[in-house]
């Protein structure tokens, strides 16, 4: 890395030499059903980049530098970072204690599947504590970088940031195994807004943070568009199921419920599986519900780059669309990162919801409306619809690591399979050490999930497929059920790569449509 | 008692001063540091408990047996904790030099003394061993880290070695000498070239010098994971932020309660 330099280059020539994306065709590993950890070997994947962004007016409209590093970098830099240092105690506390004990060094999926040593967690993060002991300890600035392991800043440390911290889904599996719960999440989403405030932006995330706050989604499908992909969805099930009232509604106010989930349901596969057993459950219950154009988009990639005020942004659409809709609840559907801001931070950054019914939690995930739903009887339900497949369950992330499901500090992981296993006959649960808090991602999260990160979403995919290969081996399973709308993106795209059939990955709400029996009413 | 000369004397009375308020005013201010940072989100990492009495067993269980690390390697976890058990009773054990009387407890870790620095130095060396031996280890592995390994060696060993003659030192010598570093002469006698003498045993002063410098790095190194891990947000924060909504401190709306 960078051995030429010429002195006519300006600090951007440089480091677009080293950030440059170029395309990659990636090799899934061969599936044994065993997640061995690799050797290390160095580079291994520092090739892999992800575009940046350079459209002029979306960088505008975000507010970051929209030619690309800009010249007075440094300062810049290390003024971002002292901000983050004295806004998120997290950040500044991980700088400090992380012994280096090695607690995490074969803990990180994109690690276990690229044997890059930068892509151990505590290696990652000493990217950053490298900058930080040299620029933010006063050891550091009386005697410079040799005596504290630290790193003066170079483009060649720029590159480095923007390849490794881009390679992070902030899944937050490290933080498990460490004896203080460091957070590398916490790291990798700061580390992205200092590269961020210098110029560096990547391509996929921040445009769908553009997207999202400007227009609505992050898929930037315009309100019209958004009401005929939804009609036309309520079409479909209402001829399908030849019942006429089944509905899609949006925009309706003075309904009961406001239903939020990611824009990828209302027309990508297997999401949209979902979305007709979403709108069964509402039917089958009789709750009045609706969605919002508004607020069509439940995910926040805001909050993968620790930009507070992106992240309040998206999020106050949807709690501008509950007002505005008069609604009771506002119930969240299968996503995994957006459930975390959703239910998390939406108290932080908008709360109290007084004008919420108080019976109910505030938000309420689709799962937990469900579960209930099926244990009063209120839904009924034929198992034996769903006697072709064998599932299992891969936790998100996010949803996993996050918060509480049911007021129970397991109910992240009970309520979904609660779900399915009211929904389904046979549920096999993948190996203990895959699932649960100790999940592994998808292998997409938090801004992974553009095209040009393919390499490393095969390579992080690979500890997920050989636990599925294994309970496919033992068990025959052949559903992997998901309550994320990345994972179901990210894995019905790695189940052919692997060499399984695509369509063995699907949400849990796709496996409640097909076992739901509609009209029959039973006791609510 | 042979004497050292009064500048040995002197190096050792206002050392040993220095680095104790070194480290409490170093250790605090850092302790202080963390309170007061701001965390602007709730980020616990579940299954995290939904009651903060749920929440203190938990961190307990973290603090006690290590039970996060218990999730991953086993060496690790266990020879983590031998070091960090043994380390803290044989610091207990030390209280004798410096309590009056002496507590029958304390008394009574005499015979354990040994025997457990014995422990404590394998397990040092062990995880000596693996920042070598591993190489995802090593590749982390930072001159910092055998520098606090090395020097907490370097005080079991001494430690160890004063149990055995010729290097035992005079104890009422020692205890003399702390006595006596803490009165009202003790903390001013080197200032007036009246210092009080320190027990002249090389190993007892190689043992003390290595201390007083661990003490004296303690609070600008990662040692600071002693105190900062009760600030971590992932494991001090309580699992509940739907039901007692966490306020940001530096988000002036939110503190208004604005609704949006």
């Amino acid at each position: 890395m960078a051995d030429e330099k010429t002195t006519t280059d300006s600090p951007n020539d440089v480091v677009q030499k080293l950030v440059h994306f170029e395309k990659i065709k990636p090799k899934p590993a061969e599936l044994t059903g065993e997640i061995n950890t690799p050797c290390i070997s160095k580079n291994a994947s520092f090739d892999w980049k992800v575009q940046l962004l350079a459209d002029k007016d979306q960088l505008n409209h975000l507010g970051y530098p929209a030619d690309g590093l800009i010249p007075n970098w440094k300062e810049v830099f290390l003024k971002k970072m002292d901000e983050m240092l004295n806004k998120y105690r997290s950040v500044r506390l991980f700088m400090d204690i992380c012994v280096r004990c090695g607690a995490c060094t074969d803990k990180c999926h994109n690690f276990l599947g690229t044997g890059d040593p930068y892509n151990m967690p505590v290696a990652r993060a000493e990217l950053m504590r490298k900058v930080y002991r040299r620029y933010f300890t006063w050891p550091g600035k009386l005697f410079g970088s040799k005596l504290v392991d630290g790193v003066d800043l170079t483009e060649e440390v720029l590159a480095l940031w923007h390849t490794y911290y881009y390679q992070c889904t902030e899944c937050r599996r490290c933080s498990v195994f460490c004896p203080y719960g460091i957070d590398t999440a916490e790291i990798t989403m700061a580390a992205r807004e200092i590269l961020n405030s210098v110029g560096l932006v990547q391509k996929y995330l921040h445009e769908i943070v553009f997207k999202a706050q400007t227009i609505g989604n992050n898929l930037g499908m315009i309100p019209d568009a958004v009401v005929n992909a939804l009609e036309f969805v309520q079409d479909d099930l209402q001829e399908e199921l030849e019942i006429e009232d089944i509905r899609i509604p949006i925009d309706e106010e003075g309904a009961e419920v406001l239903f939020v989930t990611p824009s990828a349901d209302f027309f990508a596969s297997p999401h949209i599986e979902s979305l007709y057993g979403y709108a069964k459950v509402f039917y089958q219950a009789g709750i009045s519900w609706t969605m919002s154009t508004k607020a069509s988009e439940g995910g926040n990639f805001g909050l993968f780059i620790h930009n507070y005020e992106h992240m309040k942004k998206i999020n106050s659409r949807i709690w501008e669309a509950a007002k505005e809709l008069k609604v009771k609840r506002v119930i969240g559907g299968e996503c995994g990162h957006m459930w975390r801001v959703l239910s998390s931070y939406s108290n932080t950054m908008f709360g109290p919801f007084d004008h919420l019914d108080p019976k109910y939690p505030r938000p309420q995930h689709i799962c937990e409306f469900t579960l209930d739903l099926l244990n009063r009887g209120a839904l009924k339900i034929d198992k034996s619809a769903n006697d072709d497949v064998v599932v299992t369950m891969h936790d998100s992330c996010q949803v996993a690591r996050g918060m509480e499901m049911g007021g129970h500090p397991e109910g992240q992981y009970d309520i979904p399979r609660g779900v399915i296993k009211g929904v389904c006959n046979r549920f096999v649960d993948m190996p203990q050490e895959t699932i649960k808090e100790r999940t592994y991602c998808c292998g997409a999260g938090q801004g992974l999930l553009g095209d040009d990160m393919m390499p490393i979403r095969v390579k992080g995919a690979m500890p997920r497929m050989q636990a599925y290969s294994a309970v496919k081996k033992s068990d025959g399973v052949n559903f992997l059920a998901l309550i994320c709308a990345i994972c179901k993106a990210q894995l019905s795209k790695m189940l052919p790569t692997y060499g399984f059939a695509m369509e063995e990955a699907g949400g849990v709400h796709q496996l409640v449509a097909k076992a739901i029996v509609l009209g029959a009413k039973e006791g609510v | 008692m042979a004497n050292l000369g009064i500048f040995v004397d002197m190096l050792f009375n206002a050392f040993t001063h220095t680095a104790l308020l070194v480290f409490v005013a170093g250790f605090l201010y850092r302790l202080y540091e963390f309170k007061n940072t701001p965390q602007p989100l709730k980020i616990p990492q579940t299954p995290q408990a939904t009651t903060a009495s749920g929440v203190f067993a938990r961190m307990a269980g973290d603090v006690l047996i290590f039970r996060s690390l218990s999730k991953g390697t086993k060496v690790l976890w266990i020879t983590g904790w031998v070091f960090h058990f043994t380390f803290l009773i044989l610091i207990l054990r030390h209280l004798r030099y410096f309590v009056y009387p002496v507590p029958g407890w304390i008394v009574s870790l005499g015979d354990i003394a040994l025997p457990l620095g014995v422990l404590m130095l394998i397990a040092l060396i062990v995880l000596t061993l693996r920042r070598f031996t591993n190489e995802r280890v090593a590749f982390v592995t930072n001159p910092a880290d055998y520098f606090a390994l090395l020097l907490i060696i370097g005080i079991t060993v001494t430690g160890i070695m004063m149990k055995f003659e010729p290097f035992r030192p005079d104890i009422v010598a020692v205890k003399a000498f702390f006595y006596e570093l803490f009165t009202l002469h003790g903390m001013f006698g080197a200032l007036i070239f009246h210092p009080v003498h320190v027990p002249a045993n090389l190993v007892f002063l190689t043992h003390l010098f290595l201390v007083l410098t661990l003490l004296v790095y303690f609070p600008f190194s990662k040692l600071m994971h002693a105190g900062g891990y009760f600030f971590s947000p992932t494991r001090n924060m309580v699992n509940n932020p739907r039901d007692v909504r966490h306020i940001n401190p530096w988000d002036t709306a939110t503190e208004e309660g604005n609704n949006g």
